[in-house]
């Protein structure tokens, strides 16, 4: 009787407290009822290695291949019995993939899943004094029976309640990402996120991935200060002036304030042999840096090139 | 010992402040890089954050050898990372969340037990939430 009478207050408490954003989530109009990715390749994990065992899940579902034993020694800290999130991402940039972080609410996963793109996240499936963090890979869910499907540790079709995995993924601040073939995005609308994404990215990348990356970006997104700078410098990097040209063209009208924007302008014009026009947007470009001490040392060479230029080529 | 740390931290953010950005492919051009960090950051702190992380790239690897991890491999990891995530790294390492598993269960076994059952936490595979 006291059992039962326990149970009840339990259930009660439970009532009281269902995860939050699941309610929303399940009642979200726009999210398909049930989704998921059944091709989604398992890795199961050995003992501490659910990082590179979700990771290579991850990637491998972008056609990545990768063996969770190849990543062990780019993820895994002995002293540590695990991995961190920052090396999860980096780890994902070295194999080629875009690693986006996506937004912390559960409709945000589920909505990448949805779309096609399988999710990493960081779970404390313990409690938060006696902790047990852990990566997992979201491939589905049933927003009508409220379930998640995961694979997970040694686990290929894990299943979870929406509230449970909501209260154990809460627990690392909602942490999860995306990795991505150059040339996709993210379902969700965090052009912030993807801007982040592609400018970590392509600093290891080779420069036709950065270049795709971007291009995919701007033309979801066209009037984003850094998407549309990183598509004018990957696509003169490739020395596609043409399309850097009108990029950086584009990014002064959208930002008519952006030093950079003139500044890389000014240059693309002057390669192009048109040194009056280089002049005005370079000092254009200088104005609007104000006192900023590292942009004018740039602006100033760019001039100086202009200036020698012009000595060489007397009109 | 100090003298020579010293020395070498001016020398390095000497270096770091001269070349600017390493990422530009002209001299003249602003990179990309840059451009994210002005957006996305104060543009006040830029100077003294970019010598703090080229210091803490330092830490960071040092840190790796440290926890277990082969020289070669250390320094590989830390040069995918971003100045942003070697600084959060460098500060980090040591207590962020390590995704693993599973630290003192045995311990706490009962309790996670219930609290499996409940569905605040999914240690066991076995058990079935009640939610």
């Amino acid at each position: 009787m006291f059992r039962k009478g326990l149970m009840l207050a339990f259930f009660l408490l439970l009532n009281a407290c269902a995860a939050t954003g699941v309610r929303e989530t399940v009642q979200n109009k726009e999210l398909p009822r049930q989704h998921e990715l059944t091709e989604t390749p398992f890795f199961p994990q050995d003992l501490y290695h659910c990082g590179p065992a979700a990771l290579a899940t991850a990637l491998n579902a972008v056609d990545i291949r990768v063996t969770p034993n190849q990543l062990v020694p780019e993820v895994y800290i002995p002293a540590r019995q695990g991995s961190l999130q920052i090396e999860m991402l980096a780890a994902a940039r070295r194999h080629g993939a875009l690693s986006v972080k996506v937004a912390p609410k559960l409709d945000a996963v589920l909505k990448e899943v949805a779309a096609g793109n399988v999710v990493v996240v960081m779970q404390n499936l313990g409690l938060s004094w006696a902790p047990s963090w852990h990566y997992a890979v979201v491939v589905g869910y049933h927003l009508d029976q409220e379930k998640i499907w995961l694979r997970s540790g040694t686990f290929e079709r894990f299943e979870m309640t929406l509230s449970t995995f909501q209260r154990t993924w809460a627990r690392s601040e909602h942490w999860a990402f995306v990795a991505l073939k150059p040339g996709s995005l993210p379902a969700g609308d965090n052009p912030d996120a993807v801007a982040k994404a592609i400018v970590a990215f392509e600093k290891n990348s080779n420069k036709q991935d950065a270049y795709l990356s971007y291009d995919a970006a701007v033309k979801r997104w066209s009037n984003h200060l850094v998407l549309l700078m990183g598509l004018g410098n990957s696509a003169y990097a490739l020395e596609n002036y043409k399309q850097a040209t009108s990029a950086f063209r584009d990014a002064t009208i959208a930002h008519p304030d952006s030093a950079a924007a003139h500044n890389n302008l000014a240059n693309m014009l002057l390669m192009q042999g048109d040194a009056s026009a280089a002049k005005l947007a370079a000092e254009n470009a200088l104005q609007l840096a104000g006192a900023d001490p590292g942009m004018r040392v740039q602006i100033l060479k760019t001039i100086e090139e202009i200036n020698a230029y012009k000595l060489k080529n007397p009109q | 010992m100090v003298l020579v740390k010293r020395f070498f931290s001016a020398f390095l953010a000497a270096s770091i402040l001269f070349t600017g950005s390493i990422q530009t492919v002209q001299a003249a051009m602003i990179s990309s890089e840059q451009v994210a960090e002005q957006a996305f950051t104060g543009s006040a702190d830029q100077d003294r954050a970019r010598i703090i992380t080229a210091l803490s790239r330092e830490d960071v690897q040092v840190a790796l050898v440290e926890r277990g991890i082969d020289p070669v491999q250390a320094r590989e990891r830390v040069a995918s990372l971003t100045d942003e995530e070697a600084s959060a790294m460098a500060s980090q390492i040591e207590n962020a969340p390590a995704g693993g598993i599973i630290g003192a269960i045995v311990l706490v076994f009962l309790v996670l037990l219930l609290t499996d059952i409940l569905g605040f936490t999914k240690i066991f595979p076995f058990t079935r939430s009640v939610r």
